[in-house]
């Protein structure tokens, strides 16, 4: 038998992916940058090239340059928030208190939810009139806020929700990076008189740092792709100060069916994303050593 | 029991004052612990809690304060508006998410486990520069490819068809790689074996490989399943007729068209999230093992 008769049935288990690969992801990124350098109307017949005319409009865009603002500074605090608070949690939990397992499962279970419903529970926790924050607030004699009415609230409060609906993820993988590190190390340094406080400087979060690597790369990726919790919860508003950079993108191509300048615009997000990652590579990457 | 009782009793030193004995330190770290982290939990699930409690309050009494978490004359009326209400076909928009989910789940699992059977397991000129060469592509999010993705979906007539939102999960990248690394942990010995009683090598995939990746494959079924069931912007963009929606668009409809009835809401959220529930009921131990395992997010 040839070769090539023997090699064939391996290959024809990847004819079905590269089909969908070509047609779906590695395609549409090519014919996406190829669509970013003319006017491209969806509806009317004739495109004019303008080469990286729509990227200059980018550059000089205030409101491209707005909801990225906003965008970064969602993204910064909710990342923030989720490794705090799932660093915190696990560092507990790890601890195996009574019910341990219980907390495992509850902490993880906003996590599951869709965007939308996450949205639609929130924005009835932070309504003003009859929200559940608010009831809160006022029985402790407190003024009541519009959370999602003032700009000075609605990134934060948003952040919060995100925190709220995603800190499961990386308490989980955080959890599982303390039960990676080997206990003796602990012992060593308790019998060698180091406390609890500097145990964890020490020990635990140098070796951590892979795991938090990991979650800070993919959790700023993530959370720049924001749109879910403000088209449902604010729209973008009070103003444009909730306006993120994908509610832009879905505004410009299938509100104003300007797909060329939103296809300029998603190669804009996909560069601030590569630089923000890289940033993050420099500052958290590097090897551990034990 | 007396047993363990004896050990513990043996080594309660004695010459210690009551609170530096280790029993009662470690006694009093749990209590701080559980300080710490039950609000967490309770702050966790009071949202969820709130939203069953508005979904059975009847709408006079649902901007009511004080909250009642238990609604003092728990009603079905809510449901019962939802699934009459003319321009809110939920049920249609439930069985839409059914049919597409459960559709991309299976393609995913098909198509996913093929190729990391070939990267992982077959040998053959180029295999490696391929699997790289998918890979790249996760460096490049995924929003570059909704404009592409539409115009090629509109030139097919797929646009606010099944069709839009089932095919293109096919070229999700991150089961295969998970699928690879699963697959190569499996002893050849079994596969020559099965290759030695004469089993071709897509029997070999199909009655060796397989069947011993069922912890795999289910996990990552789940995530794929609840990942589809819960995405809000390609859906939003993809379909525009009503009866074509999914929950999520249904729901994020109903909470802009100037639906003020609260309860109806959050009637509509909690049937977009039962089945969800349930899943992550049954499923827990290989969604949570599946995170901290691979990192898998389920979104």
């Amino acid at each position: 038998m040839p070769r090539w008769r023997k090699l064939l049935p391996n290959y024809l288990f990847l004819v079905p992916y590269f089909v969908f690969f070509f047609l779906f992801l590695a395609g549409p990124n090519v014919y996406g940058f190829y669509i970013s350098l003319f006017n491209w109307d969806i509806l009317l017949p004739n495109k004019p090239f303008l080469a990286f005319g729509n990227y200059r409009e980018l550059w000089l865009d205030k409101l491209w340059w707005l909801s990225l603002r906003n965008t970064v500074l969602f993204a910064a605090l909710t990342v923030g928030g989720n490794v705090l608070l799932g660093l915190f949690a696990s560092v507990l939990v790890k601890q195996q208190p009574p019910g341990h397992q219980i907390l495992r499962f509850l902490f993880y279970t906003p996590v599951v939810l869709s965007v939308a419903v996450m949205g639609v529970i929130l924005a009835r926790v932070f309504n003003t009139e009859f929200g559940l924050l608010n009831y809160y607030v006022d029985m402790v004699g407190l003024p009541t806020q519009k959370w999602l009415g003032e700009q000075r609230f609605v990134i934060p409060i948003l952040s919060l929700s995100t925190v709220w609906w995603t800190f499961g993820f990386p308490f989980l993988v955080f959890l599982a990076g303390l039960l990676n590190i080997p206990e003796p190390i602990y012992e060593a340094a308790r019998i060698d008189g180091v406390n609890r406080l500097q145990s964890f400087t020490h020990i635990t979060l140098p070796l951590l740092k892979p795991v938090t690597l990991f979650i800070v790369v993919t959790q700023f990726i993530a959370h720049f792709k924001v749109f879910g919790q403000m088209w449902i919860m604010t729209l973008g508003g009070p103003g444009n100060s909730s306006y993120s950079v994908v509610m832009y993108l879905y505004d410009v191509g299938w509100r104003f069916f300007r797909m060329g300048y939103a296809s300029s615009l998603a190669f804009g997000l996909a560069a601030i994303i590569l630089v923000v990652t890289l940033i993050n590579f420099r500052f958290l990457g590097g090897r551990v050593e034990y | 029991m007396a047993i363990e009782a004896r050990t513990q009793e043996t080594s309660v030193n004695y010459s210690l004052p009551f609170w530096k004995r280790k029993a009662v330190l470690h006694r009093i770290d749990m209590a701080v612990i559980l300080l710490l982290l039950i609000p967490i939990a309770i702050a966790t699930i009071l949202p969820l809690v709130y939203m069953f409690s508005q979904a059975f309050t009847p709408e006079d009494q649902v901007r009511n304060w004080p909250v009642e978490y238990i609604p003092r004359e728990p009603t079905l009326d809510s449901f019962k508006l939802l699934v009459t209400w003319p321009n809110l076909p939920i049920m249609r928009w439930m069985l839409n998410s059914f049919i597409v989910s459960t559709s991309v789940t299976a393609l995913v699992l098909t198509i996913n486990s093929l190729t990391a059977y070939a990267f992982g397991r077959l040998e053959f000129p180029g295999r490696d520069f391929l699997f790289i060469f998918v890979l790249t592509t996760l460096m490049i999010p995924g929003e570059v490819t909704l404009i592409p993705t539409f115009v090629i979906m509109r030139r097919l007539e797929w646009l606010d068809t099944y069709n839009a939102l089932i095919w293109p999960a096919g070229a999700g990248v991150f089961g295969i790689f998970l699928l690879r690394q699963f697959f190569q942990s499996i002893p050849r010995e079994l596969e020559d074996a099965a290759i030695i009683d004469g089993c071709g090598k897509f029997g070999t995939y199909w009655r060796i490989v397989l069947p011993l990746s069922r912890s795999a494959l289910i996990a990552l079924g789940i995530f794929t399943f609840l990942g589809s069931w819960n995405d809000l912007f390609w859906p939003l963009i993809a379909l525009n007729s009503n009866e074509m929606r999914t929950l999520p668009v249904g729901l994020s409809i109903l909470q802009h068209e100037g639906y003020t009835m609260q309860g109806l809401g959050m009637a509509a959220a909690a049937l977009t999230t039962v089945p969800v529930l349930i899943l992550y009921g049954i499923f827990q131990r290989h969604i949570i093992q599946g995170v901290m395992v691979t990192g898998l997010t389920g979104r």
